[in-house]
């Protein structure tokens, strides 16, 4: 690599001849290394999954969640550093509630990702810190304000966005992150999430990160699903149990099919 | 936690406000004194206010009313101000007392149920430990003379099912009854609750059918209606029960003027004006 | 002097202030009495402001170990602010050593947390009542700033007026003419009494005092404690008018 050696990555607060920061550039690849997180925006709500790679047979399983959910609309899925991303759940939960004592509404996901990324975008300033090793996927239902009744709460639209550990921020109708994102997003890009419901997408996001999973070179992995969807009453939360089995089963039995017609 | 990295990371310890270096350095540095600290006001009377609540528990559940009217003194301000507020799923909050409290301790607890769905492990908060917290809040905030100017009963459905029904106010007592009530109710309607309770012997409320546990609580606020100047003939009944909170739509208890047509004066008084 | 004039005086310049009163005083009386291997600590169950009724079910006494019963009186509040940390210190105490504190150290403890509050205190009267040291009865009782002292029989609370000079004359024999027959007690040392004399003295104290005093009634808690065989509740009904 051309940065190592020349003294420009050591330091957050120090730009290479070319204008690059290079130390963000490393925080990205602890990005990629990681398991892949997708999120895919359907019409009636959001669904997150994650691939966690099991580091351990010892680990009880649903240890070290990748997925939080932040206020009750909202929740983010990341990639990379596993100790950083707690930690920017519990600074989006401080936001959130912030946001509610000032306001008495929930923070516009749209919001929550522009802070999120202005306190990425901080890390990146200064010699004494480090950037974050991690990319988020901030998911959230932004409903009229108090809406108290299921009615007014469905008059509400699903956001998705991602925050990189530049501190950019963009919104996505379904994003990827992590080892797999590539074949990821061609798949996501096939999808017509405008037309799917979440129901329907939880099969496709099982499925996905199925696809992506490299067998040869992770071994074990959790399919970690979360949904905002109408079942959940347009709250973030973890995939019903046997809502989620029934999803990845049926992603199991296509891509299955898919193997046989390609044989 | 300050997550901000310019406001006090990296900066020297202050040897002069923290010589034994106690604090942790990324919890910043402690306060200093505020200098506004003499400007500072606290609660000394409550401003708009609601009157009694009532609450009783019945066979698989409990029951809470409240009327709608806030008042300014003895000004009826706000006449339709609910009283009665869900917190969670499976608990009641009923307020009298300062409004402007209530509403501060409605965001309190809401935060509070928050931070606990958050969690994502299924678990919810009972009425018992949301009580516990308010109650701590309660006594913690007199303790700085600076008072929730509230009397709160907490009611709902226990993490065994038992009905739970429980008192704290502005200095952070707390009590439990089979039936309580707060402020004027507490001489008005609290003898006729417990009159009710008490003749289906011990342990009554576990006789006690829902519906008839309506009619006693209706009866007892037109009662608060006839005699409590602060009352308004509009309130709400609560319960919790196994399906859940429910709070109701305002309605009236019906009462009857007509003695008052040929009343002269007052009392026995034979004159007339 | 002219109204004007009575209007200037009275203006000092500081602002007006209703100040809060952080207290209130909920009734109930408590009291303890010790003996040669045991102790008794009780309270009634009424909680009270002014004169209403609060609850009927309100429990003044908590056990804090196997040996060792706490009885607070006075400010609810405060009572129950005051025994939760006691708890709490006596948990963190065995977490760190694996063990629980004898009565003495107990009794202690609850001076300076008391004392710890001496500029603000809390207004409760506090009896603790076990087993101690040396393996006898024993009976620690407590101003609400802390001043405290073994004894071997005291009442606090609302009736404590009523219920002491009984418990002087039954217990210590006080103000009564000595029998002839019985050689008296000598001095500074306590009246061996048996368990049923002494439950039969505390349940007479408290429905008398529940005759004569307006805040104590509805139900009597009775902690017995018993040196080897530790603490045991009785719950008995008391006047409820």
């Amino acid at each position: 690599m051309s940065s190592i050696g020349t003294g420009y990555d050591l330091s957050a607060s120090t730009y290479s001849p070319d204008g690059r920061i290079f130390q963000v550039e490393y925080a990205n690849k602890a990005v990629d290394n990681s398991g892949t997180a997708i999120g895919l925006r359907c019409k009636d709500g959001i669904v997150l999954a994650v691939e966690k790679l099991v580091l351990s047979k010892l680990l009880v399983p649903g240890a070290n969640k990748r997925i939080a959910s932040v206020d009750l609309h909202a929740g983010i899925a990341t990639a990379g550093l596993l100790a950083d991303g707690r930690h920017l759940a519990n600074r989006a939960r401080d936001e959130c509630e912030s946001y509610r004592d000032n306001y008495h509404t929930q923070i516009p996901t749209k919001m929550l990702a522009e802070r999120l990324s202005l306190y990425f975008q901080a890390y990146t300033l200064y010699s004494s810190v480090r950037p974050f090793g991690l990319s988020a996927i901030v998911a959230g239902w932004d409903a009229p304000s108090n809406a108290d009744t299921k009615e007014k709460k469905a008059a509400g639209e699903p956001k998705l966005f991602c925050v990189e550990p530049s501190g950019v921020y963009w919104g996505y109708r379904g994003c990827a992150i992590g080892k797999g994102r590539q074949l990821a997003r061609t798949e996501i890009e096939k999808l017509k999430l405008e037309e799917l419901t979440v129901e329907e997408a939880l099969v496709d996001a099982a499925r996905i990160i199925h696809t992506v999973h490299d067998e040869a070179k992770d071994k074990a992995f959790e399919l970690e699903l979360s949904w905002i969807s109408p079942a959940s009453g347009w709250k973030h939360a973890p995939v019903p149990k046997e809502v989620a089995d029934e999803a990845e089963a049926k992603a199991k039995k296509i891509i299955e099919e898919e193997n046989e017609m390609e044989e | 936690m300050n997550h901000f990295p310019s406001t006090s990371w990296g900066k020297p310890r202050n040897d002069a406000l923290d010589p034994y270096a106690s604090f942790p350095i990324h919890q910043g540095r402690p306060q200093t004194n505020d200098v506004f600290a003499d400007g500072v006001q606290r609660t000394q009377q409550p401003i708009v206010t609601g009157t009694s609540v009532l609450g009783i528990k019945f066979k698989g559940g409990v029951m809470m009313a409240a009327d709608n009217l806030a008042s300014y003194g003895s000004l009826a301000r706000f006449k339709d101000i609910v009283r009665l507020h869900p917190v969670g799923e499976q608990t009641l909050l009923g307020a009298s007392g300062d409004m402007a409290d209530f509403q501060q301790v409605k965001r309190l607890l809401e935060n509070l149920i928050t931070s606990e769905a958050l969690q994502d492990d299924g678990h919810a908060l009972n009425p018992s430990q949301i009580y516990e917290y308010l109650s701590n809040v309660m006594y913690q905030k007199r303790s700085k003379f600076d008072p929730f100017w509230n009397a709160f009963l907490v009611g709902g459905l226990d993490h065994d099912g038992e009905p739970f029904l429980s008192y704290v106010d502005l200095l952070g007592t707390t009590y439990s009854s089979p039936s309580l009530a707060t402020g004027y109710g507490n001489h008005l309607a609290q003898p006729l609750l417990r009159r009710a309770l008490e003749r289906l012997g011990p342990d009554g409320y576990k006789n006690l059918e829902e519906d008839e546990a309506k009619k006693i609580i209706q009866s007892a606020m037109r009662v608060l209606f006839y005699r409590d100047a602060r009352a308004l003939n509009k309130f709400q009944i609560a319960t919790v029960t196994k399906r859940g909170v429910e709070v109701s739509e305002p309605m009236e208890a019906p009462t009857e003027w007509g003695f008052a047509e040929g009343l002269r004066g007052y009392g026995n008084s034979d004159e007339t004006y | 002097m002219t109204s004007q004039g009575a209007k200037l005086s009275n203006y000092t310049g500081a602002p007006q202030q209703r100040s809060f009163n952080p207290y209130s005083d909920n009734g109930g009386t408590i009291l303890a009495i010790s003996s040669e291997n045991f102790a008794i600590v009780a309270a009634d169950t009424r909680q009270s402001e002014g004169y209403s009724i609060q609850t009927r079910y309100a429990k003044k006494c908590y056990q804090l170990t196997d040996e060792v019963v706490m009885a607070v009186v006075g400010f609810q509040a405060d009572g129950t602010a005051l025994a939760k940390r006691v708890k709490q210190r006596l948990e963190w105490y065995y977490h760190t050593h694996s063990e629980v504190p004898s009565l003495a150290s107990i009794a202690r403890m609850v001076q300076t947390m008391l004392y710890g509050k001496r500029f603000f205190p809390y207004y409760a009267h506090v009896i603790l009542g076990g087993i101690d040291r040396d393996g006898t009865g024993a009976v620690y009782s407590f101003d609400p700033v802390g001043s405290y002292e073994r004894e071997s029989c005291r009442a606090a609370g609302a009736a404590q007026s009523l219920v002491q000079p009984f418990l002087d004359n039954m217990v210590y024999s006080k103000n009564q003419t000595a029998d002839p027959s019985v050689a008296p007690l000598p001095k500074g040392e306590r009246p061996v009494l048996p368990m049923e004399t002494v439950l039969s003295l505390v349940i007479d104290a408290f429905t008398g005092a529940t005759e004569r005093h307006i805040e104590v009634g509805d139900g009597l808690q009775i902690w017995t404690i018993v040196k080897g065989e530790g603490a045991k509740l009785r719950e008995l009904p008391l006047k409820r008018d």
